[in-house]
């Protein structure tokens, strides 16, 4: 019951999160506004509809395989049963494959990777940007690079399922692909580096957040590549080394997206700063607490350290490697109370906070064009019309170090 | 109205131009058409790729009488043809390449 | 392409559109390219459960390959009416929108009828999902029986393809009878929903089914009551291509289910 109603919530989330997809998809081709053409869309913006346009080719692939897997649980159908019990239960079912269900969950559940990470990709793009005082280094190759991870997302799949016993030359077409996700990540490294590369940089509290996340986004995306060939997955596949890759790529770097866009746009939210203090300590701590966390659990799981399994303490080889495993606890609990710190500074903030200025960190986007907090339809029923890139700073002969996307030109542009 | 809505609304007029009633009368007998054709191919006692083949080619051209005239893609601009079409294409291609071989596996290895 | 120069000439508030044509429209397809990606993954599902099973059968006799038949007709009719019902509104003709929109309703109930007489009679035969109660009172079929037993995928498939692409069409009449009838449509939905519910027998799937109506009659009454409006003929078009594409989804559906499974 529990888990029929668990898959019922995620039908339901599938098809929600397909109408959110479709309204991101329409409004961007849709409702730019004049002269917001989609090379001046700030990369948040450009992310986001990405992330939309795999939403919805992903999420209608989940929503069938969350049927058929209904199906299979309630009405004794056996599509993913091979032989044996449902639920603990022995039923008569017989004849499925449970690579089927892999295929089909793993046909979004790759895409649902970069539906996370691509959002926080796009917004620390911005920021740092918006903190180096520099235009984004090579906005046009960020653009492609965003496109091409998400074209090349649909076709790896496969590389969840090295040990699932499917087809070896299927394996081996992913892993090549896999491994050519490499190269429009490592564009868009080089890009950040570019970006700020004698920038006159502000380490303010979403900043920090920011080049947490490319640091964290390289350390865990170097571990990549070794994952994506099939010889080295077999062994590293079952061991905490899988979950120190995909926590630094995929979990943390997001969340410290997701904290970078809260300090960033809190200000425009409700019209006050988040305390600057607090907000570096949390930085720091939850920075450090984090590779605390993960970096020693590539060690264990190249030692051998299964994941997987509730405790292994009876077993020799995992028994000597109990030290990690309490450091990464004591690390882990460490960092989760670190959080407190953001909870605290959020809610105090939104009371106490000093107030904000219309635009606090100098940005050239549309949502510092408006008041703090934004009237009611954003713009107080003036649509803003935009002639600029989203990323001029520190331009040559303005009057100040940046132009805002809405400012006429003043002088004729090369 | 600005100009972006007339031009739209240009658009949509020329697009409606084509909604003439002989042409569906006859997408719609062809359609027909086709489907007995189908089921008579299906009596004939074929190999059943050869059967699976003829089929699927002959439903891929009903899909494409239905998308291109009942559902005005044919009339379209160039770029919603091919950006629709090739997005859910190339997905279908995707699972057609890497779903199968490990069915014929299943079959002819014995693992499941 | 930053650096092109914008005229301010034309008061226009936003970019025109990539795909030049209106937002709603988009949607629509946007929509059915994620749909036809569900239905794109059922199929491939049932395919690769035919592929891997060995012996599938091919149960069907000519009396289902005639009903599959005649449904598919009565579908294609309705894509028929439907394009004439989207020609009527475009030239502005309300009556002859609503009779054409009636008419594709019509067709699409035929083939729900026509589809759930199928499934009965199925079932009650013995090619049945181990979970539908037995139907008291009838002869069981060895030869579907058999079927059942021996390759389960085979109703398995069967129902979960066509009982998901009958929601479908369902889910399309309640649209299109919300186009033609608006708030007028309501009552007409819950005299339907009585109807299959007290009209089929407690242990057919459809007694329970019909249940779906009822839940569309509350959120189309939410709706109807949030936004109240006039639907133009960009809506009737934009209606008119769900309903095409469950048109074409059966296309796929009838030649893999039925006709590969005709016992000649």
């Amino acid at each position: 019951m529990g888990a029929d109603l668990w898959i019922i919530s995620i039908a339901i989330f599938c098809l929600g999160a397909l109408m959110g997809a479709l309204n991101f998809i329409t409004t961007t081709l849709d409702m730019r506004a004049k002269g917001m053409t989609l090379m001046r869309m700030p990369l948040t913006c450009w992310a986001w509809f990405v992330t939309a346009i795999l939403g919805l080719l992903a999420f209608g692939v989940l929503l069938s395989a969350g049927i058929l897997l209904l199906m299979d649980r309630n009405l004794g159908t056996s599509f993913f049963v091979p032989l044996g019990t449902v639920n603990g239960v022995l039923t008569g079912h017989k004849g499925g494959s449970p690579l089927l269900w892999q295929h089909l969950f793993w046909f979004f559940g790759h895409p649902e990777v970069y539906i996370a990470i691509l959002p926080a990709m796009g917004l620390c793009s911005q920021l740092l940007s918006v903190f180096s005082r520099k235009p984004i280094f090579g906005y046009k190759a960020m653009v492609y690079a965003i496109l091409a991870i998400g074209f090349l997302g649909f076709m790896v799949w496969g590389h969840h399922m090295f040990m699932s016993g499917m087809s070896p030359y299927s394996a081996f077409a992913f892993s090549i692909m896999t491994m050519g996700i490499g190269v429009p990540s490592a564009i868009k490294t080089f890009n950040w580096l570019g970006t700020l590369w004698r920038g006159k940089i502000r380490f303010s509290s979403p900043m920090l957040f920011a080049i947490g996340f490319v640091s964290l986004f390289v350390v865990g995306g170097i571990s990549g590549p070794f994952l994506a060939q099939p010889v080295l997955d077999i062994y590293l596949h079952e061991t905490y080394f899988v979950i120190a890759h995909f926590h630094l790529i995929m979990g943390v770097a997001s969340i410290f997206g997701i904290f970078a866009a809260t300090y960033y746009w809190f200000p425009k939210m409700f019209g006050r700063m988040m305390n600057e203090p607090l907000a570096k300590t949390h930085f720091w701590l939850t920075f450090i607490g984090a590779y605390a966390i993960f970096m020693p659990m590539h060690y264990y799981g190249m030692a051998g350290g299964l994941r997987r399994y509730s405790q292994g303490t009876e077993v020799g080889w995992i028994n000597q490697l109990w030290p990690i495993q309490r450091f990464i606890s004591i690390a882990a609990f460490v960092t989760i109370a670190a959080q407190f710190i953001f909870v605290f500074n959020l809610f105090w903030s939104m009371k106490k906070g000093k107030k904000a200025v219309d635009n606090p960190w100098e940005a050239t986007t549309l949502e510092w064009t408006t008041a703090t907090p934004p009237p009611h339809d954003n713009f107080g029923g003036l649509t803003p019309v935009v002639y600029n890139g989203p990323y001029e700073y520190s331009v040559p002969g303005a009057p100040r170090d940046y132009v805002m996307q809405t400012d006429a030109p003043v002088t004729a542009r090369h | 109205m600005d100009a972006t809505q007339i031009a739209i609304a240009e658009r949509v007029a020329e697009e409606q131009r084509h909604h003439k009633k002989a042409q569906f009368l006859w997408v719609w007998v062809a359609l027909l058409v086709i489907t007995g054709i189908e089921v008579y191919l299906t009596y004939q006692n074929m190999e059943p790729i050869k059967m699976l083949t003829i089929l699927m080619g002959l439903s891929l051209i009903k899909a494409a009488l239905i998308i291109g005239f009942f559902m005005h893609l044919r009339y379209e601009i160039s770029r919603m043809k091919w950006i629709t079409m090739s997005a859910v294409v190339g997905c279908l291609i995707l699972m057609t390449i890497f779903f199968f071989p490990d069915a014929h596996r299943i079959i002819t290895l014995g693992v499941k | 392409m930053a650096d092109t120069v914008v005229t301010h000439d034309i008061p226009s508030v936003y970019e025109p559109s990539l795909f030049g044509t209106y937002s709603k429209k988009i949607g629509m397809w946007l929509f059915l390219m994620s749909d036809s990606l569900t239905f794109g993954a059922l199929l491939y599902a049932y395919s690769y459960g035919r592929i891997s099973t060995a012996g599938w059968p091919t149960p069907f006799h000519s009396t289902s390959i005639v009903n599959a038949t005649i449904m598919t007709a009565f579908l294609l009719t309705s894509s028929l009416t439907m394009v004439m019902a989207v020609r009527a509104s475009v030239q502005k003709d309300a009556k002859m929108q609503t009779i054409w929109l009636l008419a594709t309703i019509a067709c699409g109930a035929g083939f729900v009828i026509l589809h759930g007489m199928e499934w009965s009679k199925l079932i009650a035969e013995g090619l049945t999902l181990p979970m539908f109660p037995a139907v008291p009172g009838h002869e069981v079929s060895a030869e579907f029986a058999n079927v059942a037993k021996s390759v389960p995928q085979f109703p398995s498939t069967f129902f979960t393809l066509t009982g998901m692409h009958m929601v479908h069409v369902t889910l399309g009449i309640v649209y299109l009878g919300v186009v033609a009838l608006r708030r007028k449509f309501i009552p007409v939905l819950l005299a339907l929903w009585l109807i299959a519910w007290l009209a089929t027998p407690s242990y057919s799937p459809f007694h329970y089914g019909a249940h779906v109506l009822l839940v569309a009659a509350v959120v189309i009454s939410i709706i109807l009551w949030l936004k109240p409006k006039v639907y133009d003929s960009s809506d009737v078009e934009v209606a008119g291509l769900y309903w095409h594409f469950v048109d074409l989804v059966w296309m796929f559906i009838f030649p893999l289910v039925y006709l590969m499974s005709t016992r000649i």
